[in-house]
């Protein structure tokens, strides 16, 4: 049972919803219009003859006509689970009409000869038959509310644009002449289908000519709510076809050779060429007649039929590498974002809809980078790994470059390379090329203090100092503090250093109008007081810095500071190194401003503070450690609790290790006095207990803010479990210690307050501490709580 | 002070991350990579990572969170990331048991649980904390668990020549009841620890002193891994013995360990920047063909070099040894783990901060997912007494198979010694004297004039073609030996 189904499995109520579905789909289907390749139908750089071959592809003439050169064709929609996606009612309309149901379509109508009868039976038996085809086991995914007005933005900024045409507030396509509609798209799908179409179009048209535009779940979920233009997604009641109905739709399916252009599984579906071979074709027949009838009817305009004798009359010469570059770039419709030599680019009504974060750096940051001699100016991996990896590295920029799959792409990025043949690196590179790494111990002296020199000079160049490149560049994942342009990191593994020397002399007259300044102009150096204004080594040595990559030192005025964790509605644990906690440090942040850190190593309340929470180091190699946000308390980080076999008996202090002694003198420290740390739990507040034990005793410790008690508060509840009634001693606090009250104790800094025991102070072991408050607690068999508040001082 | 000179050489000096193998544009074709995007508010420095009993993946990542992916395995993924614990200390291993998030983080062992099944971990119970932390760069690597139910953890010098705390520089064994045994000496710094097809335990050692590479090393009790800076805990390890005799700096490491019986020689050793520069985590692949061939094979990343690599091991003569492979470069970030998801993908994830990496991202989670073709590779290298044993992942053509000439093989050995890194020495060139392939195609059995025990046996099978003509995916190998099998009985030459 297909869950996605319930309507058509369990009812069989006929076409309950046909009136509406009927409105949505042929209120929109007009008169038949010639398939639209969007490419093709702007200012394009192609040949006719060229232009008739792209159709052909697009058409999949050599699906058909023997002779004919067919690698590369568009493939049709895989069709193996279309029952799935597509609804039956659009099915059947668009096979009976393909063109008018969606105008622009590639799919040619296979029955123009046939009555209108025999029409209208046969897509209804293919209908039965196609919405046989379910996907196997129905994705359960579930996705938030879509909002139709994020589609809408989207729809506007992404992309889309570049071959849909954009719509005005009530969603009606302001159309344009050579912008694929999609007003057929209300009715077409099954309810989630056409958002999982959109989150993954090659699936099923692996072809790319509808691109993977990198959407996440709830983007293609926005999206497809805007394209349904308010239309409400619902499984339609159509009885579900019999074996007997899908049967004969099988056989249609076989009679009109679909298979030649749809991939299906079974093998039985034998491909044929029904079509006269190329040899034998006559272009002014068949689907090149003005009124197919037997053939196809693709509804071709007479521009289009012109194009295709055109393709058809000229001997097949193989096409260059510069000629199937621009056939590709206009098939796939790059040309409509992409300058290339004289041809592409952004249409004049198109343009506003290209948008940057940051806008300041121009219409670079806004337009997709010019083609123009790509294959000299990235590196062939970087090429494929953009073509294919889908790398991107303008976050900026707001309208996505697609991914088209490499069915679509393939050869692209050897012909451009072989195209724009990038000059052969016959620059001898001033040492050390990174180009050409050496062992470092294998330069020269006097290479080594050059190539010091460029590290330093580079970095000179890079900062705030020098060139200032990181007030408008990204530096090494740093952002800028003011533009935040392309990460100057990237340059080593996306450039070639040909490309990459040429352009730092010259940058306008790769991008005209750029606003980056030439700091070379004439090959002189504006900033003589660096690399002693040697232009050459100026630009070899960043170059030399950039391929670095991470481990380049940052220069001036690059700032990347710690992370600051900010406190919400919960208190917030965070573990590490700290200062003020050990290394095995836990520091809690509460709502309202109290903090503590846990010394867990020890089992002691090592800092309290009030104010903003901690900051982290989590840059370079930064293992987290945290810092107070705000002045911190901190208390002596000793064991607290032991078992004193008297009174007297000196406080055990916690090893001390420094750069002349480093190794712990005492590794079992405090275990072997009997504590070990056992865990923490929150609590459904999210207040953390910690557990740890001394010798027999377990002891839970619970920190939360003493509002009742004061503003600045720390409120500390012990519970003892213990296997028999015994004595324990705590060590409350350290430094310069008065008695306030029974029971009450305070420093300059701090007062404690103590529930309960036997308190004595004395000097502290530890010479520095000055005395220490010691508290003898009565433990009796069983729980037993007890309760310290810390309170900060002014 | 010599931590120092560690200290100031990774983190000041700019260095060079090396070349490239050159092939990821044709591994591309077998094995793609495939982003798992991570939503802009979410910071994922992926360094340990499980599977989950509902099919889901946790990852624990250096800021100390965990959080369950849900939807790895999809074609295109857009998963969903769950936060389940929060505020930890550096993830550097994960393992799930009966109901129960292990999580090896710097401090310590810890059992992480979430009883009120809200599903944010709410217990965070100390399964083990024996060891000492208190020095820069100690870091800790949890293994998942063994049959018996022990985890392992590996744990780091306080840098490259000193062990200031306790322990560091040893393996503990956390046992089911929650002791912790020190099992083996002489780590430096490891970069993972887990087990090969047949359960034996290994870690991944970086290359630095006493170590002229970065090598996978089998980890056994009582074992010493070859540091001596760790000798100072052996009188907390009553198990243990005494300190073993002090290696002398200089030597070679079979030598060393005809006087040093505990002495564990490297099982693989990594050509340094050929094979990666810092190789880290590990898994095994069983997955049962979802992820092509090389089932039973360990894959392992490399951080500063972002990519993948595998190795394969053998037990000769009760010694660990084997060989490495190159797999897949050209990933986005510095790789600090990998783990086969259910479906049998390979999702690998890291960081590039802090030290140097080629992959551009601060941060990524990615897929190598297996695109069904199967590539020309060599499947795996075994040693035999005469010479090795070649299988391929597809047939070998007869001619250049049969043909001693398309095996170029050269050796090369490291001194065993106490300085930082260290060259390939006493390079040879032995001679293959006879090739031949098998009926199928799918082996080769090489005789060679001579095997070299201690040495990395490089392979260059450049000149080799399939049957269908392809060149070798990649055309290099390295195998260890540290041992030579015995001529069967009865048998005169290998098969």
């Amino acid at each position: 049972m297909s869950p996605a189904f319930p309507g058509r499995r369990c009812r069989s109520v006929i076409l309950r919803v046909v009136g509406l579905v009927s409105s949505v789909l042929l209120g929109h289907a007009g008169a038949s219009e010639p398939p639209l390749i969007p490419g093709l139908a702007q200012r394009h750089p192609l040949s006719e003859k060229q232009a008739g071959e792209v159709l052909m592809s697009e058409l999949r003439c050599a699906a058909c006509h023997e002779g004919m050169q067919g690698e590369g064709m568009k493939l049709a929609p895989d069709l193996r689970t279309v029952g799935s996606r597509l609804n039956g009612y659009y099915l059947r309309h668009f096979i009976a009409d393909p063109s008018g149901v969606h105008p622009g379509t590639t799919m040619p109508s296979l029955m123009a000869g046939e009555s209108e009868e025999a029409r209208r039976a046969t897509s209804e038996a293919l209908m039965s038959y196609l919405l046989s085809l379910q996907e196997p086991q129905v994705p359960v995914k579930v996705t938030g509310k879509a909002d139709a007005n994020a589609g809408r933005e989207a729809y506007h900024a992404l992309g889309c644009v570049a071959c849909h045409s954009p719509r005005d507030a009530e969603g009606k396509e302001l159309s344009r002449k050579g912008d694929v509609s999609l007003s057929h798209l209300a009715g077409k799908y099954e309810p989630n289908a056409l958002a999982e179409f959109l989150l993954d179009p090659l699936k099923v048209r692996p072809s790319g000519r509808m691109p993977d535009m990198g959407l996440s779940r709830s983007e293609s979920a926005d999206l497809a709510a805007y394209l349904r233009n308010g239309h409400q997604e619902q499984a339609l009641d159509i009885e579900r076809p019999g074996p007997e109905q899908v049967a004969i739709g099988k056989e249609a399916f076989k009679r009109l050779n679909c298979a030649a252009c749809h991939q299906m599984d079974e093998s039985e579906m034998k491909v044929v060429r029904p079509g006269p071979p190329l040899a034998k074709l006559d272009p002014l027949r068949g689907c090149l007649s003005e009124t197919p009838k037997s053939a196809p009817d693709f509804h071709l305009s007479e521009g289009q039929r012109k194009s295709i004798r055109s393709a058809l009359a000229v001997a097949s010469e193989p096409d260059s590498a510069a000629e199937r570059i621009r056939m590709k770039l206009t098939q796939l419709n790059c040309i409509a974002c992409h300058v290339r030599d004289d041809f592409g680019g952004v249409a004049p009504d198109r343009d506003a809809f290209f948008h940057t974060t940051e806008p300041a750096l121009g219409n670079e940051a806004r337009i997709p980078p010019p083609l123009t001699k790509i294959g000299a100016k990235l590196r062939p991996e970087w090429l494929n790994r953009v073509l294919l990896d889908r790398e991107r590295v303008r976050p900026y920029m707001q309208t996505r470059m697609p991914h088209y799959g490499d069915v679509a792409l393939k050869g692209l990025s050897e012909w451009l390379v072989a195209v724009d043949h990038p000059e052969p690196a016959v620059h001898k590179s001033i040492p050390p090329d990174p180009d050409e790494p050496s062992d470092p111990d294998e330069l020269s002296a006097q290479d080594r203090e050059l190539r010091k020199r460029m590290r330093n000079g580079a970095l000179e160049l890079l900062g705030d100092k020098g060139l200032n490149c990181i007030s408008c560049h990204n530096f090494n994942g740093t952002e800028s503090q003011g533009m935040k342009g392309l990460d100057l990191m990237t340059s080593y593994q996306r450039l070639r250093p040909e490309w990459f020397r040429g352009y730092m002399r010259n940058p306008a007259a790769f991008r005209p109008g750029i606003i980056m300044p030439s700091y070379w102009p004439d090959g002189k150096a504006t900033q003589t007081g660096i690399l002693d204004g040697d232009a050459k080594l100026q630009i070899e040595a960043l170059w030399d810095t950039f391929s670095l990559g991470r481990s380049a030192r940052d220069p001036s005025g690059l700032r990347s500071a710690d992370i600051k964790l900010v406190v919400g509605n919960h208190p917030i644990v965070k573990r590490g190194r700290s200062r003020v906690a050990g290394f095995r440090g836990i520091a809690v942040g509460f709502p309202g401003g109290m903090n503590y850190a846990f010394n867990a190593q020890n089992g002691t309340l090592s800092a309290i503070w009030k104010g903003e929470f901690v900051y982290v180091n989590w840059k370079s190699q930064g293992a987290g450690d945290f810092t107070p946000a705000a002045k911190a308390l901190a208390l002596a980080q000793d064991v607290s609790f032991l078992q004193l076999d008297d009174d007297k008996a000196p406080w055990p202090l916690m090893p001390v290790t420094n750069k002349e002694k480093p190794v712990n003198p005492d590794p079992l420290y405090p275990r072997n006095h009997g504590y070990a740390f056992v865990g923490y739990a929150l609590d459904a507040a999210f207040n953390p207990a910690f557990t740890y034990r001394c010798g027999d005793i377990t002891i839970e410790d619970k920190p939360v803010p003493g509002s009742s008690v004061g503003p600045n508060v720390l409120r500390r509840t012990f519970t003892f479990s213990s296997p028999a009634e015994t004595t324990l001693h705590f060590r409350a606090l350290t430094g310069r210690i008065e008695s306030e009250s029974p029971g009450v104790f305070k420093t300059p800094e701090i007062r404690v307050s103590l529930s309960q025991g036997e308190t004595m102070v004395r000097p502290s072991a530890a010479g520095d501490v000055g005395q220490e408050l010691l508290v003898r607690l009565r433990i009796p068999k069983g729980n037993s709580s007890f309760t310290v508040d810390y309170a900060l001082l002014p | 002070m010599a931590f120092l000179v560690g200290l100031v050489s990774s983190m000041a000096q700019a260095e060079e991350v090396g070349e490239r193998w050159g092939t990821a544009d044709r591994e591309r074709d077998f094995y793609r990579v495939v982003e798992l995007p991570i939503p802009k508010d979410l910071v994922i420095e992926a360094g340990a990572f499980t599977t989950l009993p509902d099919g889901g993946v946790a990852v624990g990542t250096r800021r100390g969170e965990v959080y369950f992916i849900s939807g790895a395995d999809e074609a295109k993924p857009q998963p969903e990331y769950q936060l389940f614990a929060s505020g930890l200390d550096e993830i550097f291993g994960l393992a799930w048991k009966d109901g129960a998030l292990y999580v090896t983080q710097s401090c310590e062992l810890t059992r992480v649980t979430d009883a009120d099944a809200d599903g944010r971990a709410d217990h965070f119970d100390v399964v083990s904390d024996a060891w000492g932390y208190g020095t820069y760069h100690e870091y800790a690597f949890g293994s998942k668990f063994d049959p018996q139910g022990n985890l392992y953890v590996a744990l780091g010098l306080s840098n490259s020549y000193d062990s200031f705390q306790l322990f560091r520089g040893w393996v503990m064994k956390v046992t089911p009841d929650g002791k912790s045994i020190p099992i083996a000496s002489g780590l430096r710094s490891p970069g993972g620890i887990g087990y090969n097809e047949e359960g034996a335990l290994f870690y991944i050692e970086s290359q630095g002193p006493w170590n002229s590479s970065c090598s996978l090393k089998a980890v056994k009790e009582g074992g010493f891994m070859g540091h001596p800076a760790s000798y100072n805990w052996y009188d907390f390890a009553s198990n243990m013995g005494k300190a073993p005799a002090l290696p002398r700096s200089g030597s070679r490491v079979l030598e060393e360990k005809r006087l040093i019986p505990q002495l564990e020689p490297y099982a693989v050793i990594f050509p340094y920047i050929r094979m990666g520069r810092s190789v880290t985590g590990f898994t095994l692949n069983q997955t049962k063909g979802k992820f092509g061939p090389f089932e039973n094979q360990m894959f392992m990343g490399d951080y500063t070099l972002s990519l993948v690599m595998r190795a394969t091991t053998e037990q000769v003569n009760g010694v660990w040894q084997g060989a490495c492979y190159p797999f897949r470069e050209g990933l986005s970030t510095g790789i600090l783990n990998v783990q086969f998801t259910p479906e049998g993908r390979l999702l690998c994830g890291g960081t590039n901060r802090g030290w140097p990496v080629r992959g551009l991202k601060p941060f990524a989670l990615e897929r190598l997912d297996w695109t069904g073709r199967m590539p020309f590779e060599i499947e795996r290298i075994t040693i035999t007494p005469k010479g090795f044993h070649l299988a391929f992942t597809k047939a070998v053509d007869a001619q250049t198979g049969n043909d001693p000439a398309s095996y170029a093989l050269s050796t090369f050995t490291h001194e065993y010694h106490a300085g930082y890194g260290g060259p390939e020495i006493d390079v040879t060139a032995p001679k293959v004297l006879a090739a031949r392939l098998s009926e199928d195609g799918m082996t080769a059995d090489l005789e060679l004039d001579l095997l070299r025990k201690g040495h990395v046996h490089a392979f260059d099978l450049a000149a080799l073609r399939s049957r269908d003509h392809d060149e070798l995916l990649h055309r290099h190998a390295y195998y260890t030996v540290n041992e030579v099998p015995k001529e069967p009985s009865g048998s005169v030459k290998p098969r």
